[in-house]
């Protein structure tokens, strides 16, 4: 049977290793049999700039943009970059956004001038967010890939929150798999580590609100 | 995904990059000489083929530019081996007086042009549309739509170059060629490289007057030829529903096409054309015949629905076109499924089932105060402190900044805002030989190094030469940076890390007559600005030389040798909050604790070039502890 279509908007900044995300996702699918399509970023963006990649899942999906309103999950690994490409969700879906802000110089600069301002936190964004839908889970990524033992393994803890979805048509087992083959061995036992964490912070922010896989 | 399935001996499935299939597809063919310079979106070509291609008998050069890579290709085929270069569109008008002539004399063996446009200018100067190239040059065209049909496309292009003896065209776009998918691996069948006897006549290659009126002839027949075979390709795909509309459309178009009919529950016919220079008159003509109305989708110029009207005349006067001459379409930008669907509706009359201008406006009302995040320089980047230094070294000076393509570029933007020019690789010199004439101001030029020897040794030659009075600004660090830190003809290594000879900057410039030259070290940023001053105050030409490795090649480098990346921290019982360090150096890792209002640096962004505590007034700025 044809997996169901699903599509995933990733959002970052520039050098949180989204492609790599996508790529884990790509592959976890080429193995299961699944395909998958991708619009990705690469280039002048990427330096500390917004960035996003559209992940689509689905036999019959030609187009590798998602349309506007048109994404099941949005997945972001900083959390103004949730808010950023907000059009792209669908009614009533799914933002998994990590918690981390990084504030861009911009917006330091404004915020240098007026002394009684403050910027735009985590909680702005999953307040605003939650006039669209109900479905946030805020998830500390940067806490957690830390005690996985490397900070840079935020991607990964937000795939294995992402992992347990009940409405993701790729399975945990081709996740788990596709992680292990696209990094480098050395790295392995980390990353395999905040997969896991990212998803017992699933159990706890999410799957109150979505069904969860278990 | 990536370089694991590219070198896979197959056959089998993999997921990967259309860049990635591209090479892929190359590989396949035996493909015998490589060479390219970097540039969005086709970069992953280059970086893939380097990384690879220690692994397999072929000969890579990152070349200085793009018609140097091309010629060398040509060259490579000339003798009778298959090459391939790529390069993005703005790369083709560097590489285009040779790809001219190359159409006349032809190539014995397959050569493959990638040439990438970037809609939307995401990392380009302008949205130049490539495919009036190939017409202009008489260069066969093809255009896929995805990761697959990219790869087979490749290899039917060389097997099309060697039966025509034509080089051949491959048209991507920014998101074809940064789309990953699905690709079926054939097996791997490679071999021996070996040096070829040259067995053509003298003369063959020659394209001048005679020869090349000849020539001329002879194209116009080969076209002739070509477009018969396209007639019949089923790199052209007619899906036919019986409805009387229909679409025509290629590459990234027909993607969106696609899936906008299905979001508006329609079931156009669809021509989907591969071959889109020469393109299949009788096809395109057969296709609009039974049609009453018929939707070209297309990015960038209207170049199918040019042909489609002129074709139409005869096939089906009474046929309604639609595209963006009638208005539904743009000129302008990149095309989503959104965008497609609102200019089918339009054009049929329909409702689209989405509103997606109430959902733009309810989402621009939630993003209201949501700072922009432009591009901007990487902490640790050395261009943040040449920038400073220079803002410092020209205080009170009244000048011109004609700057250059690079990373250095993204100055303009906020909240910097500073640089006064740019066309395109290496013009900083030209334009700053007409400025001097023109202008009552100091002319300052800055280039990084990779674009000096790309493009700007003519200028120099010519500023030289003219004794005009500028001040030149080199940013070398090492790299070239903005398309993943490539190495260039200032490393001492190229593609597949071999062995390179290394060119000395100021030998260089030495040898063309620059005598007053000045280094500085960007993290040295307060000792830089006196020299700088000095420099900028003598008459040029002049050449100031910005010396420091691109942050994100230093630290790649750093990691591979085991080192751990240092960061600074703000002590806050310091801090007198002077915002030195915010207001005049914008690092993305620096903002300002909204409690205490002192700045604060992000241990997981700082790359500790010191740079920030150099110039802190207080000295608050140090090592963090315990590192």
């Amino acid at each position: 049977m044809p997996a169901r279509e699903h599509s995933i908007y990733m959002s970052g900044v520039g050098g949180q290793g989204l492609v790599l995300l996508s790529n884990v996702i790509g592959s976890a699918c080429a193995a299961a049999g699944i395909r998958a399509l991708t619009g990705e970023q690469h280039g002048l963006s990427q330096r500390s700039g917004s960035i996003n990649v559209h992940m689509r899942i689905g036999e019959e999906i030609r187009s590798p943009l998602i349309p506007v309103g048109g994404a099941d999950v949005i997945l972001s690994l900083e959390a103004l970059e949730a808010l950023r490409y907000v059009e792209y969700l669908k009614p009533g879906g799914i933002v998994l956004m990590n918690s981390r802000v990084q504030h861009p110089i911009i917006e330091t600069a404004e915020h240098m001038k007026d002394k009684t301002a403050r910027y735009m936190s985590a909680e702005d964004v999953r307040g605003r967010l939650s006039k669209v839908t109900e479905k946030i889970a805020v998830i500390d990524a940067l806490s957690i890939a830390k005690q996985a033992g490397n900070p840079l393994t935020e991607n990964i803890v937000m795939l294995g929150t992402l992992s347990t979805l009940e409405e993701l048509p790729v399975p945990e087992d081709a996740l788990r798999q596709s992680v292990a083959d696209n990094v480098p061995k050395k790295a392995l036992d980390v990353n395999l580590k905040a997969f896991e964490l990212g998803k017992q912070a699933a159990f706890e922010r999410l799957c109150n609100m979505v069904k969860c896989r278990k | 995904m990536g370089v694991a399935d590219v070198v896979k001996e197959g056959p089998g499935r993999a997921f990967v990059l259309c860049n990635e299939a591209i090479v892929r597809g190359a590989l396949e063919a035996d493909v015998k000489v490589v060479s390219a310079y970097p540039g969005s979106p086709t970069t992953e070509i280059l970086d893939t083929f380097s990384e690879v291609s220690p692994k397999f008998d072929l000969r890579m050069e990152i070349a200085s530019n793009e018609k140097v890579a091309l010629e060398t290709c040509a060259g490579a085929a000339m003798v009778g081996h298959r090459s391939i270069t790529s390069m993005k569109s703005v790369g083709m008008n560097v590489a285009s007086d040779s790809f001219f002539s190359l159409s006349y004399t032809g190539v014995k063996g397959g050569m493959v042009v990638v040439v990438a446009d970037d809609p939307q200018a995401h990392s380009s100067q302008t949205e130049q549309d490539g495919r009036p190239f190939a017409p202009n040059a008489y260069v066969p065209m093809l255009e896929p739509s995805d990761p697959a049909e990219a790869k087979l496309m490749v290899k039917r292009a060389f097997e099309l170059s060697e039966k025509f003896g034509v080089p051949v065209m491959i048209r991507t776009t920014t998101r074809v060629s940064h789309q990953s998918g699905m690709v079926e691996l054939d097996k791997l069948e490679r071999r021996p490289f070996e040096k070829l006897a040259w067995e053509h006549p003298p003369g063959r290659f020659v394209t001048v007057a005679e020869s090349a009126r000849t020539f001329k002839h002879a194209l116009l027949e080969r076209t002739r030829r070509i477009q018969a075979e396209f007639e019949a390709s089923d790199l052209n795909r007619v899906a036919t529903t019986g409805s009387d509309v229909g679409v025509i459309t290629s590459g990234a178009g027909y993607n969106y096409a696609v899936d906008a009919a299905k979001i508006l529950g329609i079931t156009p016919s669809i021509l989907k054309l591969g071959t889109t220079y020469p393109l299949p008159r009788d096809l395109i003509a057969g296709f609009i015949k039974g049609l009453k109305t018929v939707i070209v989708v297309e990015e960038l110029q209207p170049y199918l629905e040019l042909h489609v009207h002129a074709i139409a005349k005869d096939a089906n006067p009474g046929l309604r076109i639609f595209g963006k001459w009638t208005g539904h379409f743009s000129e302008a930008l990149e095309y989503s499924p959104d965008i497609v669907v609102e200019g089918m509706s339009g054009a049929l009359g329909l409702k689209a089932p989405v509103d997606y201008k109430a959902i733009m406006n309810r989402a621009e009302e939630l993003k209201k105060g949501l700072s922009d995040r432009p591009p901007t320089f990487c902490p640790g980047c050395p261009h943040r402190a040449t920038l400073y230094a220079l803002k410092q070294a020209t205080k009170g000076m009244k000048h011109i900044l004609s700057t250059d393509i690079g990373c250095y570029s993204m100055s303009f933007l906020p909240p910097l805002q500073y640089g006064d020019s740019l066309l395109s690789m290496g013009a900083c010199l030209g334009m700053a030989a007409g400025m001097q004439y023109a202008a009552k101001e100091k002319v300052v030029a800055m280039i990084g190094d990779s674009t000096f020897y790309h493009a700007s040794l003519p200028g120099l030659v010519n500023a030289v030469h003219h004794d005009d009075d500028l001040t030149l600004i080199i940013l070398d660090n090492e790299v070239t940076a903005m398309t993943g830190q490539q190495p260039h003809p200032g490393s001492d290594y190229g593609a597949g890390n071999r062995p390179t000879r290394r060119l000395v900057l100021e030998d260089v410039l030495k040898g063309f007559g620059i005598t007053d030259i000045t280094i500085v070290d960007p993290y040295q940023v307060k000792d830089a600005v006196g020299p700088m001053k000095e420099a900028l105050s003598r008459k040029g030409p002049n050449v100031i030389i910005s010396r420091r490795a691109c942050a994100l090649y230093a630290d790649r480098n750093k990691r591979k040798r085991g080192e751990t990346i240092q960061s600074n921290e703000v002590d806050k019982d310091v801090c007198r909050r002077p915002y030195t360090c915010v207001r005049t150096f914008h690092c993305p890792a620096i903002s300002i604790d909204d409690d205490d209002r002192k700045s604060v640096i992000s241990k997981e962004l700082c790359d500790r070039c010191d740079v920030c505590a150099k110039l802190c007034p207080f000295g608050s700025i140090r090592l963090r502890e315990g590192e």
